[in-house]
């Protein structure tokens, strides 16, 4: 059996309700903003194994340029990718049906006690790990290219100018990304 | 005052947004508060912070929370609904196209070429939304701490992250991050 066909076998081996489990499970590990991300890695590359960690950043990439919340972009991408346009409403559904009606009941409670000085902490608290998480996370995703210098050289400038200097995101892409792929284009001709 | 147009201007205002969010929604939201706050007064500007707060706080599609949850405010349970459509159909219909084309042309040279072109950018980018995080939410150096030996923990060990969040929570909340 080709590595093709192993692929394939896989894939169709995917039922929409596994979708719709996992991507409720990475909405609701979500807590703190910003680690969907973290969850989203950790569920489908690492304990479902369904994409491997260039895929990951395959779609985040393509997420990136597009517009509306990129955690979204993962769910439909993973869910297509696993079982076409059924796949992909499968993890949409998942990621917001239950979470949605949850949410707005917690969020219009907890709007009466936005004000809470211990509240305001503890969430406090748990943004300064969740930072952390996300740190981890890029610093995972950087190490299939730590024998390229061109990549290092282009993670690091991206990651310099969005904290040194403060450029907005919109900015930092459209400056960045032409310039290595260009880099990427000239090292493929040379290879040849 | 909230008349009786606000629904559907809201909805067309947040569809609208939404397609324009490149860099995801928080991007938009500055926009989203002069409509909701300055041009229609639908809500104060505490109001729209707390919103942003809570959003922020709870599990789940933030972003999408939060703006049902001005809808909520603008006409109830259907306005809320509305809002969630409006604020997640555009991308998603554009998300689903754009990997439909991109994994059909997955075997062509040039996509490998953008691919190891993009992938140190991005890269670069979650990297540095972690430490922008880190710079809002860390005012100590325990918290700094906190923050360092998550990251430290997350790449050395296979724990799972919902005990380093759990005792974030913890040392927040018992003050230990002043």
């Amino acid at each position: 059996m080709t590595d093709l066909e192993q692929a394939e076998k896989v894939e169709q081996a995917v039922d929409p309700g596994a979708l719709f489990t996992a991507f409720l499970k990475i909405s609701l590990c979500g807590v703190g903003g910003g680690t969907g991300i973290v969850w989203a890695r950790r569920v489908a590359v690492e304990n479902r194994r369904w994409i491997t960690d260039g895929e990951f950043t395959d779609i985040i990439s393509l997420c990136q340029f597009m517009p509306g919340p990129n955690i979204i972009g993962i769910a439909v991408c993973v869910g297509a990718k696993m079982r076409g346009a059924i796949g992909a409403i499968a993890a949409l559904c998942g990621f917001l049906v239950i979470p949605w009606t949850v949410g707005l009941s917690l969020g219009l409670l907890y709007l009466q006690y936005a004000n809470l000085i211990a509240l305001r902490n503890i969430l406090g608290g748990i943004a300064t790990s969740a930072a952390g998480l996300l740190i981890a996370t890029g610093v995972r995703l950087l190490k299939p290219h730590h024998h390229r210098p061109a990549s290092l050289l282009f993670a690091t400038l991206a990651f310099s100018l969005i904290t040194l200097g403060k450029l907005p995101l919109f900015a930092v892409l459209f400056s960045l990304v032409p310039l290595s792929i260009l880099v990427a284009g000239i090292e493929n001709a040379r290879a040849r | 005052m909230i008349g009786s147009s606000a629904p559907l201007s809201l909805t067309v205002h947040l569809a609208w947004v939404s397609s324009i969010s490149f860099g995801g929604f928080p991007t938009v939201l500055p926009d989203v508060r002069n409509f909701v706050v300055g041009t229609n007064r639908w809500m104060t500007n505490q109001e729209f912070a707390n919103l942003f707060a809570m959003a922020q706080s709870i599990p789940g599609p933030n972003m999408i929370l939060m703006m049902s949850l001005v809808g909520w405010k603008v006409w109830g349970f259907p306005g809320a609904l509305a809002s969630a459509f409006a604020t997640l159909g555009p991308p998603c219909a554009m998300y689903f196209t754009a990997y439909r084309l991109w994994d059909r042309f997955r075997a062509a040279p040039w996509q490998r070429v953008l691919r190891v072109g993009l992938a140190p950018v991005v890269v670069g980018l979650v990297i540095a939304s972690g430490t922008v995080m880190a710079h809002t939410a860390d005012n100590s150096w325990q918290a700094v701490a906190v923050t360092i030996a998550t990251a430290a923990i997350t790449l050395v060990t296979r724990l799972n992250p919902m005990w380093m969040l759990l005792a974030g929570g913890i040392l927040g909340g018992l003050e230990f991050l002043e």
